[in-house]
């Protein structure tokens, strides 16, 4: 005769609690170190590395800036930035999406100092990334004027879950039918409160606004005694 | 596609807890997913069939729930079901709107056997 007991154990939880709760820790630990983390989403190809070189040179010794690029293979991104900030290649030889244990260890690999920002590049992928904390302060999605003006509603977790969209490539505007009015507005139906900035780092179009809405956030989220 | 890599993480947390409680064999894992959780129930139902096998839960069946995405509006108060991931009050077309359900991924429950050989040694032991 087989006798088994079988019963019900209730659970009832978050199955990315452990993983949130890291984020968490480490954002706050950063938070106190004085350093505003942001992790940067968007297609492959929206000019992500490009607007990091341009915020670089736009603020040149003004704050202490570090960033750790995310890919699935090569170095090629890192190389593009090393000149400029100090530097960590994530290469996840496949995955998708950057995940928390990687940022730490990037950040283990960093010169030992407390810069004012830090910029997480991630893999270029709009579906993924959105469901993944990696510790920061602010996300924001790129969309470029050769993407097409109705893409937000395609991706509401993204858009929903960022603080700002860029829109970049605007010396494009001229050649593409891109509305930014409309990818405003739609981006806008997925989340209200959601920042519009378009930019252009070839031109420079935009790169101030772009930095200053940064410091704002810094100031905003950074307790003040980090503050120059 | 990353429900590989968090259904993963599901196996390893529902094994754990299977062992906590004494329990010998997983026989059913039920999860509750919604549709702005990031997942896709059937990707998810792919990927656990995947590596299910070779964990310590290899009998076991996944069961998913899923929810509505639901939001309530900061403006007028209205509870509502989000549809086309349109954030717009149904009431008052405010667009500030919180949602209540439906970002969710959870472990809900799990059944587990116990050893029968361990039942039947206490009866015969009487």
């Amino acid at each position: 005769m087989n006798v088994s007991n079988s019963r019900t154990i209730a659970v009832d939880r978050d199955i990315q609690l452990d993983r949130k709760r890291e984020a968490a820790e480490l954002r706050n630990s950063l938070t106190a170190r004085g350093t505003l983390v942001v992790n940067l989403v968007s297609s492959p190809g929206s000019g992500k590395t490009s607007l990091l070189e341009a915020t670089a040179r736009h603020w040149k010794q003004k704050w202490r800036m570090a960033v750790l690029v995310g890919d699935i293979a090569t170095e090629r991104d890192a190389e593009r930035l090393e000149p400029l900030v100090p530097v960590k290649q994530l290469t996840t030889g496949g995955a998708c999406h950057l995940e928390i244990g990687l940022v730490k260890r990037g950040l283990d690999a960093l010169p030992r100092e407390d810069f004012e920002f830090l910029f997480i590049e991630n893999i270029g992928n709009l579906v993924c990334p959105a469901s993944h904390d990696l510790a920061e302060h602010r996300r924001v999605v790129l969309i470029s004027t050769t993407e097409g003006d109705d893409k937000p509603a395609k991706y509401p977790k993204m858009f929903r879950t960022s603080d700002a969209m860029l829109i970049t490539k605007t010396d494009l505007l001229p050649h593409v039918p891109f509305s930014t009015d409309a990818v405003i507005a739609d981006a806008k139906l997925v989340h209200d409160e959601i920042t519009a900035l378009p930019v252009c780092s070839l031109t420079g179009e935009g790169i101030d606004q772009w930095c200053r809405w940064l410091e704002q956030q810094r100031a905003a989220i950074i307790p003040s005694e980090s503050h120059r | 596609m990353h429900e590989v890599s968090l259904v993963r993480s599901l196996i390893q947390q529902v094994e754990t807890i299977a062992t906590d409680n004494g329990g010998s064999k997983v026989t059913e894992v039920r999860v509750l997913i919604g549709p702005l959780s990031g997942v896709e129930p059937m990707l998810v139902r792919s990927a656990f069939d995947q590596l299910a096998p070779t964990s310590q839960i290899a009998d076991a069946k996944l069961r998913i729930d899923c929810t509505e995405l639901e939001a309530i509006c900061r403006d007028c108060g209205e509870s509502f079901i989000v549809k086309s991931y349109r954030f717009q009050c149904s009431g008052c077309q405010s667009p500030s709107v919180r949602i209540t359900s439906g970002d969710e991924f959870r472990l809900v429950s799990l059944v587990v056997e116990d050893d029968p050989k361990a039942c039947l040694n206490k009866v015969s032991t009487k």
